[in-house]
Formats: structure tokens, sequence, C-alpha cells
């Protein structure tokens, strides 16, 4: 059915928009691999339980996001993960509705996790308290994308969510936030921000 | 004392130079600039002699971009004070109007900057940027187009324009505007990395051999561009792969792939070392290859 949000994933889409404010940017999100698909699979949702942010500035090229998505891949599957979704924060503010490309990428991601959502930040909302969610989440159903509201439901725990996120936004934790293009930069850059993931960890 | 009074100054010289080097390299951390120029400012001001001009001017903008108009305001005000009608002070006036969504106004700033300076390229830009700041993809493609038929060497722009165009995912257009800027940036390793990119994004085997062919180029230029070298990867397998390219062409892509292969297991060893984070990276790397070598025999 639908996607569920942790608090470390939730953070980690928010302070990559927030290190980039002046740029889209865009990332995937993963899930646990379920053991057996179960027959009411459809009651119980996905929890993405990490974000892996990926690039800032141009998104639409391909070469460089082919190898993310395959290098994630691989990552994934040591670690009993699956690539569940996509996000994407457009360069303009007002811009909130997914392009050509969110679509495209979401698709792709859908071909091998059917349940797989595609999030766009509204960045029109985005604020260092963090009151309400800012997501707007799509879920795919017969080839189209279907809007569905986001509130605390889409949520492990909106209130720790909200808690944490802002309070890593006033630490101003995303100046250390790597995205797969500081990797590329310096491949001593981890994008599963083992950092980060202390920090929310610690948090909780 | 005098050891504090030499440590005092040390720090200024620091920050001052921090500034000037976020200034040469075009840094958008506007965040820190503030955060440092705004204590340069207000500290230090009479330490800076003439620098402070240009300082007053970068932390306006970065004061923009961090929603700071009370910061900016001072800054635009003191540079209004020393330079009266300057265009340049004008020009800055115009980035904050825009910075307050203010794009009527600002837009007529920059009209009369060009009012009495049609050349003035600065304001033409701003002119740009707001179309591109309200969504008008198509009118800032056409704008600056025209812009580029007169200022044919403005590199800045040629760049902006192959930017806009990859938005719109019109790549053929977006490579001319690369092809411009390899010219006349022959060893510029990341406009031929770009344009590899955009080619390969074009799709097709013409255009994946080009990219290979300019992925390898920009390695050339630039041997630790690591874009670079996974694009030559990725577009060396994609032809190997191709059912239709004959055996001596595939023969080729698959020896140009597995020297990449080596080279970025290489690098990833390198960067590996001593941490033990990395040590997952290194690993899904040398998976990933595995898994893609497989696949293209």
């Amino acid at each position: 059915m639908s996607i569920k949000l942790t608090t470390q994933a939730y953070c980690k889409m928010l302070l990559h928009a927030a290190k980039y404010p002046h740029c889209a940017v865009n990332g995937l999100l993963v899930a646990e691999k379920q053991k057996e698909k179960k027959k009411d699979s459809h009651s119980t949702p996905i929890l993405c339980v990490d974000c892996i942010p990926l690039f800032h500035g141009t998104l639409a090229l391909a070469p460089m996001l082919e190898v993310a998505l395959t290098l994630i891949d691989t990552w994934c599957k040591e670690n009993k993960y699956v690539i569940a979704g996509y996000y994407q924060a457009n360069e303009r503010t007002k811009d909130f509705r997914p392009n050509q490309f969110a679509e495209k990428v979401g698709a792709r991601i859908a071909e091998n996790f059917s349940e797989a959502a595609m999030i766009m930040v509204d960045s029109t909302r985005f604020t260092m308290g963090c009151y309400e969610p800012i997501l707007t989440i799509y879920d795919h159903h017969e080839n189209k994308w279907k809007c569905r509201d986001c509130n605390a439901d889409c949520f492990e725990d909106w209130c720790e969510a909200q808690k944490i996120t802002s309070a890593l936004l006033e630490g101003r934790s995303y100046e250390s936030l790597i995205d797969f293009d500081n990797h590329l930069d310096d491949l001593r850059n981890d994008w599963t921000n083992p950092e980060i993931n202390k920090s929310v960890l610690h948090l909780c | 004392s005098v050891c504090k009074f030499i440590s005092y100054s040390v720090g200024v010289h620091k920050m001052r130079d921090k500034l000037r080097k976020w200034r040469e390299d075009n840094h958008r951390n506007s965040e820190q600039i503030v955060d440092v120029g705004e204590e340069l400012i207000n500290e230090h001001a009479s330490k800076l002699g003439d620098d402070i001009w240009i300082i007053y001017e970068q932390v306006m903008i970065a004061a923009l971009d961090c929603s700071r108009d009370d910061l900016a305001w001072t800054c635009l005000q003191e540079l209004k004070r020393q330079f009266p009608g300057s265009q340049r002070v004008k020009r800055l006036a115009g980035m904050r109007l825009e910075a307050l969504e203010k794009y009527e106004d600002a837009s007529k700033q920059y009209d009369s900057i060009l009012q009495d300076d049609p050349t003035n390229t600065a304001a033409r830009k701003r002119k740009i940027s707001i179309l591109k700041a309200q969504g008008k993809s198509a009118e800032a493609i056409r704008e600056l187009n025209e812009y580029l038929e007169q200022f044919v060497g403005d590199q800045e722009a040629w760049h902006e324009l192959s930017e806009l165009y990859i938005n719109e995912h019109d790549y053929g257009k977006a490579a001319f505007c690369l092809e411009e800027l390899m010219m006349t940036n022959p060893h510029n390793h990341l406009y031929c990395e770009q344009y590899a990119e955009v080619k390969y994004t074009q799709g097709g085997l013409e255009n994946l051999e080009l990219s290979r062919k300019y992925f390898a180029q920009a390695l050339k230029l630039n041997n630790r561009n690591m874009r670079a070298l996974f694009g030559l990867y990725m577009s060396a397998s994609h032809i190997a792969a191709c059912p239709k390219v004959n055996a001596t062409v595939k023969k080729a892509n698959v020896k140009y792939a597995a020297w990449a292969t080596n080279q970025i297991n290489r690098a990833y060893q390198l960067a590996g070392r001593g941490t033990k984070e990395n040590k997952c990276s290194v690993k899904a790397v040398e998976e990933m290859l595995e898994s893609m070598q497989i696949t293209m025999s």
C-alpha cells in the first residue's frame, strides 16, 4: 500500500534541501526488504528507514544517476534493503509539482518495487520549526501517479521526526550532509551519512 | 598587550582571506559568508582598508540569499553613500528587489541602467534571471539566445543556457552550448565531461560513442575526474553490450570498460584506506562492476 517514513529518512531529506536552498535536489528512499509477500500485504505500510541524498543542481542527466542507482542497489542488497522511493525538491520554491524527470525516475524504481512512492518537497512550507510535514507523496497506480495527502500518519513517529529535524536544522547539521555529488567530488565523502545517523539516534 | 593585538589582527586577516577565496571561487556558501562578513563589517571595518567595499558587495548578496534584508540594506546604504550614481550599486539595489520578489520594480531598475548604458551585460543577465525565477523558461531561453548573439564570448551565459536546455530536456541544444564552451576552453575537463553526459543522455549508439570519447578526453585533461571515469565505464559497457556493434568495436569497448574498472577500484581503494566506513563503498563498487560485466558478456 503506502509508505511511511522514519525520522532518519525524513530528516536527511530536509537536510539535503536545506544544504542547497538555491538548487534542485533529489535522492532515494530505502525500505527493509520484506521476507515474504503476505496475503494481506495491502494493509501493512512499507517503512522507509533511510534516505540517500543523490544530486543537487542539474538533475536531468542520465549517466551519474545510473551509476548511483546501480551502486545503491548493490549496497541495498548487502543490507537487505530495497529502493522504495524517490524524492525531489525543485529549484524554484513555488514549483512543488513533479516534473517529467521525477516521473521517469519514479517509474524506473516502480519497475523493481511495485509500491514505490515519489515524493516532492514543498519548499514554500519549509521552516526551521518543521511544524508540519512538507511532503507530497505520490503512489503509482496503473501507470499514473496519484497524489496522497501527507500528514502525521505518514510517519513512524511524527512528533519525534518534527523535534529531531528541527533540532538538526538549528544546529546546521546540513553543512556536513553528504550527497552522491559530494561523493563523486571526493570518494572519501560517505553518502550513507553515518555521523548524521548517529546524531539522529542520539536525539531519539 | 602586544600579543593580544597581534592575534586579533591575524584573526581579521584570516577572515578577510576566507572571504576573498570564496569570492574567487564563486562559492555560494551564503550562511558562512554572512557569519564571517557580518562580524568583519561590524567589528573590524576600520582594519579592512579599501577591501571593505567589495566585502560589502559580497556580504550583501549573501545576505539576500539568507533573507537577511536588514544586513543587505545596511551594506547597500554604505555602497550608495560611497559610490553615488554607480551602475554596479544600482544593480545590487535591483537584486535586493528581486530577493523581495518585487520583480517589476527590479526590472525597471535594470531598464534604467540599460537606458544609460545599453551594453551593460550585468543588467541584461539580471533580467533573464527574473524570467528564470518566475518560471518563464521559454522566455529566459529566448532572451539568453538573443544576448549571446551579441555577446558571443560570454562563457557564463553559454553555461547557463546549457543548463536551461538540460532542464527542458532539449539535450541537442544543450550539447551545442557545451560545444561552444569546449571550443574556447579546450583544456577544461568539466566542459568535456558535461558534454559527454549530455550525449549519453541523448542516447543511441552514435551518441554513446561520442560520450565515451569525451569522457576519455576529460580523463586525459584530469585523471582524477570520477564522473569521467564512471562515465567512461558506463558508456563503454553499454556499447559493448549493444547487439548492433561488430566484434572489433565490442572488443575495444570491453577493453576500455575493463581499464576503467581497474581505475575505479584503485580510486576507491585509495580513498578507503584507513576508514572502515568506506569499506562498504569499496565492496559495493566491486560488486556493481562485477555484475555489470556479467550482463555485458
